[in-house]
């Protein structure tokens, strides 16, 4: 059985259509890029996927069940990170647990001990067990983004989900990003959907890739399928050998 | 030739303007300066007359020399601390209702007509002075500190309530979803999302709102209340103008006293300074008196 099953799922936000009768299938353990450009429906599809946008018709079915409301077994990463600037990045972490934990504990912070451990030893898998105790708010964007992908972590989710989670960090950092995400996804079997608009990152990290154009599925297929011609068509007319050599030849203005 | 042409029309257009402008501000003006001339006939006042009592004004405020000696004889001190009493607990009962009411009232907790309900409760509990609600409640617990504290309650959840309703329009959505998709119930979803958002100027505005009851707890002695304010309505009752001033400068010394307490936490609270820590403060506080001293 599929990990995550989307059945002709389309959204609508009044007159724009952002999900047009999308359909595919990820198998449990994938790690999925999905590519498009700004606008194509990636941040939709990943918020159905998750429930926090409730499709138009059609519908998304997570390990068997339709997705209705948020479920704490799929976890997701954020571009704008999402975490609680004023509290540190261990209670960050912790914040993962809520689901588990009932209100009153929660609010007192008697959290379970197993809990409080598998936040620092989610802090230790993204490299930030020294900084545990660190304000988040104080921490740079890269690590503000590692504490995002802690906190996911220690929901124990099957499904991992990251909206553009390096589109606002430097290419350093996203590739530290990326590569905790992988490896988190590995170690634990978690299937992954990642939506990037980086082309070199999703190349490099990516394993399946479903790539988005005006709402609709344009590309699926795995990573040898994934050609220049393809990117060609997704990101419509960039210079793509020139874009790979960094050549300069083509890049002056016309008006 | 044609540019000439349309650069004196729009030089005309900008004069007509800026004409329109000037005829609007005479207008205002003259509203405004008729309005503060009839408020001034409306309540007879007259800059000849106070000249006039100037001389027996002067002989008076001989008077009003404080009596020091009253401060330790009628142990000043003590009726302060009362009166801080009145405003500190006033304060921290009214703290769970107004945080109660004040996060019911938002509309990102409660859908849109039902958050009226709460705010305008509040809204109520503001729009009656506490003067006024301490009168309401005399017949509850007569003229007391008792009935002054409740009276601080009221107003503290009225206006610590809005103050918290405001700041929670604010908040952002991402980190609420954030705690969403962790599978947080909506308790949890308010307190993690939102409130861990807003939380240190909750905790500014509980400081002020903490001043304004101290001010108040002294108003209230005024009419009754105990406390400070009590000494110096009765001290004025017996003409005894000395006792009366020497009681205005002990609550200038309290209000003094907890504003700049008050406004030290919340300098310490903006400043975010998690890393030096409240001992830090306090044991750098000689330190940093003996630099200033220096300077």
């Amino acid at each position: 059985m599929s990990a995550i099953r989307v059945e002709n799922l389309t959204k609508r936000f009044g007159e724009t259509v952002a999900l047009d009768d999308v359909s595919f299938e990820i198998e449990a353990g994938e790690f999925t890029v999905v590519l498009g450009i700004s606008g194509s429906g990636k941040s939709t599809l990943l918020r159905c996927v998750n429930g926090l946008t409730a499709p138009t018709s059609g519908r998304v079915v997570v390990d068997g069940d339709p997705v209705t409301s948020h479920r704490d077994d799929v976890a997701m990463v954020f571009q704008q990170h999402n975490i609680l600037d004023g509290t540190s990045a261990y209670s960050n972490a912790l914040s993962g647990a809520l689901g588990r934990t009932n209100f009153l504990r929660s609010l007192l912070r008697f959290n379970d001990r197993e809990d409080k451990l598998q936040a620092l030893e989610a802090l230790d898998m993204v490299g930030l067990l020294d900084e545990a105790s660190q304000r988040a708010g104080r921490m740079s964007g890269g690590q503000q983004q590692r504490v995002g992908i802690a906190r996911a972590l220690v929901q124990n989710p099957q499904i991992l989900l990251a909206d553009e989670p390096v589109a606002s960090l430097d290419p350093g950092s996203s590739q530290t990003v990326m590569r905790y995400l992988r490896g988190a996804a590995e170690e634990r079997g978690l299937t992954a959907m990642i939506s990037l608009h980086q082309v070199n990152l999703a190349r490099q990290f990516g394993e399946r890739f479903i790539g988005l154009a005006d709402g609709r599925v344009v590309f699926d297929g795995y990573r040898e399928d994934l050609t220049f011609d393809v990117i060609d068509d997704l990101y419509g007319g960039i210079d793509m050998e020139g874009f790979l050599s960094g050549n300069e030849t083509d890049a002056t203005v016309v008006q | 030739m044609s540019t000439q042409l349309s650069l004196e029309q729009r030089l005309e257009e900008i004069r007509l303007t800026r004409r329109v402008r000037w005829i609007l501000y005479g207008f205002l003006s003259l509203c405004f300066i008729s309005a503060f001339y009839g408020s001034l006939l409306l309540i007879q006042f007259s800059v000849v007359d106070l000249y006039n009592q100037l001389p027996v004004f002067a002989e008076r405020i001989t008077n009003y020399t404080p009596n020091w000696m009253f401060i330790l004889e009628r142990n000043l001190p003590r009726e302060s601390v009362i009166t801080l009493a009145v405003g500190f607990a006033g304060t921290v009962i009214g703290l769970p209702l107004a945080l109660l009411l004040g996060v019911l009232g938002s509309s990102r907790v409660t859908p849109f007509p039902l958050n009226f309900l709460f705010r305008g409760v509040m809204g109520v509990f503001r729009a009656i002075p506490s003067l006024v609600w301490f009168l309401m409640f005399i017949p509850l617990a007569g003229l007391s500190a008792v009935t002054a504290t409740i009276a601080v309650v009221v107003s503290t959840i009225g206006n610590l309530g809005r103050l918290f309703t405001d700041e929670l329009e604010e908040v952002e959505e991402g980190q609420i979803e954030a705690m969403k998709t962790t599978g947080a119930s909506k308790g949890q979803t308010v307190v993690f999302g939102m409130i861990s958002q807003v939380k240190t100027s909750f905790i500014a505005w509980t400081l002020y709102i903490f001043e304004v009851n101290v001010r108040t707890a002294v108003t209230l002695g005024l009419l009754g209340g105990s406390g400070i304010g009590e000494i110096i309505q009765v001290q004025q009752g017996l003409r005894a103008y000395g006792n009366m001033m020497a009681g205005i400068v002990v609550v200038l010394f309290l209000i003094l006293a907890v504003e700049i307490i008050s406004q030290r936490f919340r300098s310490y609270l903006r400043d975010d300074e998690e890393t030096s820590g409240l001992v830090a403060l306090l044991v750098g506080l000689p330190q940093r008196m003996v630099e200033s001293a220096l300077k």
